[in-house]
């Protein structure tokens, strides 16, 4: 208890992850931080014209911020402006709401993950550049599946410790590992080897290797969601169809 | 003693409003029934008038009370820019700052992936439609500097360039008069990273 009061007064790393408006002048802040996992702020006042929060507490920005209180919404205190990463835009704008959407999906409240914090920091900072939007997306889908404990086996096959044959065609059984396909078999993912295997060591030069993995992340992705569709996925298939 | 039903349904429907809970409908309420009665009627009167005859505008989509608002059947707007606003106060102010003589088109809304809020809940193939009517030839994007606001902008941008239309986005950076000493470090931050060339 001694060492989480202490934790509390110092600013900790934080990424805003979507807002909502509470009341006339506040806002309800679902915020991922370093040591505490997603949290749920309540920011008094910082709807008003002239509120210093309005230009701080902004999705996909490093943030420094401390709070007080326990329970399902604490009161935000302070937000510091960390900086060094650009606004996103366009493609990587939506590929970062995308990111925060599996984070609000599949984070508990007060569940701490600090190398998924990292690796979502890095993120966030690559998206800014809108390059490498793919590679960026499936490292951390993969990583994410693995910080919640459906680590993916990869480079071996299900059911033995065969290495996986670059030059072999796979499917992929949830929970289970890549299945070499005989002849006949009509799977819905099908993977070569090397995609298997450059995905276990996050190589993503390989277009091939982009595509295939894609589709294998979404059918996992999905898997764990459950019933539950990504609003962000329905807003793009929305939007292509204008 | 048993609430008269008809103070009680008024209570009911004053909590409609947003930010208006059950104490300050029963306030709001008693008010208007022992000490204000005439502005009671009024508000009655105003209300029932406004929601019979406010409809959106055919071309901007904002309130209004014929087809065409005023703004666009003004003969004196310039017709070929188009700005695209959030809300109906958006207008408002740009009105008010009288830099732009062209026309609107109000969203009523904005994108908002996290909250399923779609291209369909904001009448985006209705701005296509006003946007590729032959007599625009500029847009501009005038949403707010949200995320959400970005998203929106850059849609938009997409849907109209691949029309041929030429799109531009309100600048954005340091308040008039500001001083770098009292501005938020977001709004600097971005000042630098969109810095131009001094002309």
């Amino acid at each position: 208890m001694a060492a989480s009061q202490r934790k509390l007064q110092e600013p900790q790393p934080a990424f805003v992850l979507h807002t909502y408006p509470y009341r006339e002048t506040s806002l309800i802040v679902e915020a991922f931080t370093r040591h505490h996992g997603r949290i749920g702020l309540l920011a008094k006042g910082a709807r008003r014209p002239k509120s210093a929060l309005r230009g701080t507490l902004l999705a996909f920005q490093p943030l420094l911020i401390q709070w007080g209180g326990r329970g399902e919404l604490r009161g935000l205190h302070s937000a510091e402006w960390q900086g060094g990463v650009p606004q996103l835009k366009g493609i990587g704008l939506m590929s970062g709401f995308y990111l925060n959407e599996l984070l609000l999906r599949f984070l508990h409240r007060d569940d701490p993950h600090e190398g998924l914090f990292d690796l979502y920091a890095e993120a966030v900072s690559a998206l800014a550049t809108n390059t490498r939007i793919a590679a960026t997306l499936r490292r951390f889908e993969k990583f994410l599946l693995g910080e919640l404990g459906y680590a993916l086996t990869l480079d071996t096959e299900a059911g033995s410790n065969n290495p996986v044959d670059p030059g072999a065609s796979y499917t992929y059984v949830i929970e289970k590992g890549p299945v070499q396909i005989r002849s006949g078999d009509n799977p819905t993912i099908e993977l070569s080897g090397k995609t298997l295997i450059d995905l276990s060591s996050d190589n993503y030069e390989d277009p091939v290797t982009l595509s295939q993995s894609k589709l294998l992340m979404r059918h996992l992705v999905g898997h764990y969601l459950g019933s539950r569709s990504l609003h962000t996925r329905q807003f793009l298939v929305e939007l292509q169809q204008i | 003693m048993k609430t008269p039903s008809s103070l009680e349904e008024l209570v009911e429907a004053l909590r409609r409003l947003p930010g208006v809970g059950p104490k300050s409908a029963q306030r709001m309420a008693y008010h208007l029934l022992q000490h204000d009665r005439e502005g009671a009627q009024r508000l009655a009167k105003s209300l029932g008038e406004a929601v019979e005859r406010v409809r959106h505008c055919d071309k901007c989509n904002n309130f209004a009370e014929q087809p065409l608002c005023e703004l666009c059947s003004s003969t004196r707007r310039d017709a070929s820019v188009l700005c695209v606003v959030e809300m109906p106060g958006d207008v408002a102010m740009m009105e008010q700052a009288q830099a732009y003589r062209g026309l609107y088109f109000v969203l009523l809304g904005r994108l908002s992936p996290l909250d399923g809020i779609g291209p369909k809940e904001i009448n985006l193939d209705r701005l296509v439609k006003r946007a590729t009517d032959g007599e625009v030839k500029e847009v501009i994007i005038a949403t707010n500097f949200t995320v959400e606001g970005e998203a929106t902008a850059h849609y938009i941008a997409e849907m109209l360039t691949a029309r041929g239309l030429k799109v531009t986005r309100i600048a954005r950076g340091l308040p008039v008069g500001g001083e770098l000493e009292h501005v938020d470090s977001g709004t600097l931050a971005q000042s630098v990273i969109e810095r131009r060339p001094v002309d």
